[in-house]
């Protein structure tokens, strides 16, 4: 075989691939067509934009540069690939008061503002794709979702039946300070002395806003819904 | 080229003596710093893994968050010690089997400080909290075109001699080396630049980045590996390889499936269906390649089964062929899709998967290599059989474990997650007694590297033993005809033999 021959076996046996799974793809997703909402099956008209409010963007980075994503997923799989959506509070939550039974599956419409998809690597701890959902509606129920995060992050083990938790201290993202006057709003409840408190950096500020945009459970328009009866039965 | 070549006349000795020489600085140097990098890896990888069962365990400080720990231990992995290491074997065995002796050893030892400088930097920006987030791309951003630039200032030489060689037959590990060379910076290249450069889909951001892991352990690490196994198991030997067509079936299946693989990882996350369907069918299909190479390789030794036991590049070449084995049988068992795949996706068997295929295979074949070159470039043999045997044991102990937690660990850790009627802290219940085994493997393998690396730097500073008696692992020392050839004669212009004098 001649080097021709050899490098030219090399390019197509790679640039088939190369161009059939990461370009073409690559390219046909850049510019992802919006979804038109249909008046008679969605109730609405104009177009599908999941809204996200928070400090999407650096919180994000925030969450990539500490690691989050070794042992958080963000993406709840369809029953095809997974068990997710049966779990009650990851897809959504399962007895929402105001709509039901919200889970779903995750679609590519709720990645908008971030640069990378932070799908995750292992679920040492549970997925995160509904985790500020979670927090507001089941953990912080009675309190400030923001005040429970930032304890959480402080020390994930200051909640009693959280004592297994492997989830490291981000504790290194706060600082103590002397208490002048009144305490800081976003003091931590535990920590620090009568004279000093714990309160978050700009860092954890970021990914706690970050994390509690993370409410991936809004009802998508019947093209995206794929399992259509579930939603009628919540109606019903 | 075959060791199966009748004589090996004077001229033949000095010439490949020469090309030694050329090339010593730059092995060595790539050897000792992947070494010492290997090393580094492996601390932080014990650190790491003593915080997923041990979450108090040196908390107080971000440097040492788990998040930066972990990605700074594989990423000094690949690029500190993996790259090292395939840089040495690349560069010597091109210039060996062309036949021509390396005229850029200064620039290669340049381009090789830079590398060290560029990895260091990614790490401690990885430790100071900028790392990019995207696993095995963690350095930040800035390095990524220092490190191409570099990788080309040290492989363009090997593709120069393979362009200038004498005419002639051209060998499997040829073949292996040349697409390793080609197909990295096409990778890397296309993975940094879609994904730093140019504005796309988050997701599928997220599934290129997937395809770059599969990519780098199946087109460069994998070729690498299998080019110095298919030098050494012959050469060792001195048996010509057990079947040539098993060969190139072996390198052209890897070419044509391997680019497949990786984006498995992404089933159920919205990226168009097909791509998780193909990267699993693919990744499972790596067995054909894996199974051609590793069978054909082994067939070659047992036809000498004396010198395979008592070599010590022999013997980590075994392993290694072993851990391939190994690895392809997992690579099956672990990604069929609707059955063991939603139980591995996201457990501890990712993990595994990826050790088994950075040191079960790739690293011992490494250290195969190394343990075959060093005595040839520092014309010194190895100080001790007993640091090589225990350099061996620990070793396959560890990755023995990280298999074993690969393989059971991950599948039970999966079952828990995908058990939605219990609360999920009972899937990380299950993985806890694997996570502290994965401590211990590493404790194991840090031993065992440590030893290694002070061998190895003995042997760069040259001193080696002064001998002509090849260092082997035999217990019978006092052998009548050494192993490796008649006393003396390791068909190298080694030391003590005629032509090395000149």
């Amino acid at each position: 075989m001649s080097f021709r021959t050899f490098i030219l076996g090399l390019s197509a046996s790679f640039g088939v691939a190369w161009l059939a799974i990461v370009v073409v793809p690559f390219i046909k997703m850049r510019n992802l067509a919006p979804i038109e909402l249909n008046e008679a099956t969605d109730g609405a008209t104009g177009i599908f934009f999941p809204k996200r409010t928070g400090r999407v963007a650096d919180g994000a980075q925030v969450y990539a540069e500490n690691g989050c994503y070794l042992c958080h997923t963000q993406v709840v799989r369809p029953t095809y690939a997974g068990n997710d959506l049966y779990r009650p509070d990851w897809g959504g939550l399962k007895a929402d008061p105001d709509r039901g039974d919200t889970r779903r599956e995750t679609n590519a419409y709720d990645f908008f503002g971030e640069k990378f998809a932070q799908i995750g690597v292992s679920r040492m701890g549970p997925d995160l794709s509904n985790l500020g959902r979670r927090v507001e509606s089941i953990y912080a129920k009675d309190g400030s979702a923001t005040q429970w995060l930032y304890s959480y992050l402080y020390n994930p083990r200051h909640i009693p039946e959280n004592y297994q938790s492997t989830c490291p201290s981000f504790s290194f993202l706060f600082h103590e300070q002397p208490v002048k006057g009144e305490r800081n709003a976003d003091a931590l409840p535990y920590g620090g002395t009568d004279d000093t408190e714990i309160v978050p950096g700009p860092e954890v500020k970021a990914l706690v806003s970050y994390l509690l945009s993370l409410k991936k459970d809004q009802a998508v328009p019947t093209v995206l819904n794929f399992a259509p009866d579930k939603g009628k039965a919540a109606k019903k | 080229m075959s060791s199966a070549s009748p004589t090996t006349t004077d001229q033949d000795a000095l010439l490949r003596a020469g090309i030694d020489r050329s090339l010593r600085h730059p092995v060595m140097f790539f050897m000792t710093s992947g070494a010492a990098w290997l090393a580094v890896s492996i601390v932080l990888g014990i650190i790491a893994s003593a915080k997923v069962h041990s979450p108090g365990f040196l908390s107080g400080c971000g440097w040492l968050t788990y998040g930066r720990v972990f990605p700074a231990h594989i990423n000094a992995f690949i690029y500190g010690w993996g790259f090292q290491a395939a840089f040495a074997v690349i560069i010597w065995m091109m210039a060996r089997l062309s036949r021509k002796e390396c005229t850029a050893a200064g620039l290669i030892l340049v381009a090789g400080h830079v590398w060290n400088l560029v990895v260091s930097a990614g790490l401690i920006g990885i430790l100071s909290g900028n790392g990019t987030g995207m696993p095995w791309m963690e350095f930040p951003a800035f390095t990524w075109p220092v490190m191409l630039v570099t990788y080309f200032a040290i492989v363009i030489w090997s593709f120069i001699q393979f362009r200038v060689r004498p005419e002639g037959h051209v060998y499997i590990s040829q073949w292996y080396i040349l697409a390793a060379i080609v197909w990295f910076p096409w990778v890397f290249l296309t993975v940094n630049t879609l994904l730093h450069c140019l504005p796309g889909h988050p997701v599928m951001g997220a599934g290129i980045n997937a395809w770059y892991k599969s990519a780098l352990i199946f087109l460069f690490f994998t070729p690498v590996a299998l080019g110095a196994a298919y030098y050494l198991a012959p050469k060792v030997t001195g048996r010509a390889v057990h079947s040539y067509s098993l060969a190139k079936l072996g390198f052209w299946s890897l070419a044509i499936i391997a680019p497949w693989a990786g984006m498995q990882k992404l089933t159920g996350a919205p990226i168009p269906y097909f791509l998780p369907y193909v990267g699993a069918a693919a990744t499972a299909l790596l067995f054909v390649p894996a199974l051609a190479a590793a069978l054909n390789l082994l067939r070659t030794m047992l036809g000498n089964p004396e010198t395979m036991s008592a070599s010590p590049s022999l013997r980590f070449t075994t392993a290694g062929l072993t851990g391939l084995l190994v690895l392809a049988f997992a690579a099956v068992v672990l990604n069929l899709p609707d059955s063991t795949l939603p139980l591995t996706q996201f457990s501890l068997s990712g993990y595994g998967f990826e050790i088994l295929a950075l040191y079960g295979f790739f690293t011992f074949v490494m250290f195969g290599a190394v343990y075959f070159i060093v005595p040839r470039v520092t014309r010194r043999e190895w100080l001790s059989r007993r640091l090589i045997s225990i350099h061996f044991l620990f070793s396959t102990y560890g990755i023995v474990t990280i298999a074993l937690i690969a393989l059971f660990g991950g599948l039970q850790q999966g079952i828990g997650q995908e058990d939605w009627q219990v609360p999920f802290q009972s899937a990380a219940t299950r993985a806890y007694p694997y996570a502290v085994a994965t401590t211990i493997a590493w404790i194991f393998i840090l031993i065992s590297n440590i030893f290694f690396f002070l061998h190895l730097t003995l042997m760069w500073l040259r001193l080696g033993r002064r001998s002509s008696h090849p260092t082997l692992l035999a217990a019978d020392h006092g052998h009548a005809v050494s192993p490796h050839g008649e006393e003396g004669d390791i068909d190298n212009a080694g030391p003590g033999t005629a032509s090395a004098a000149h």
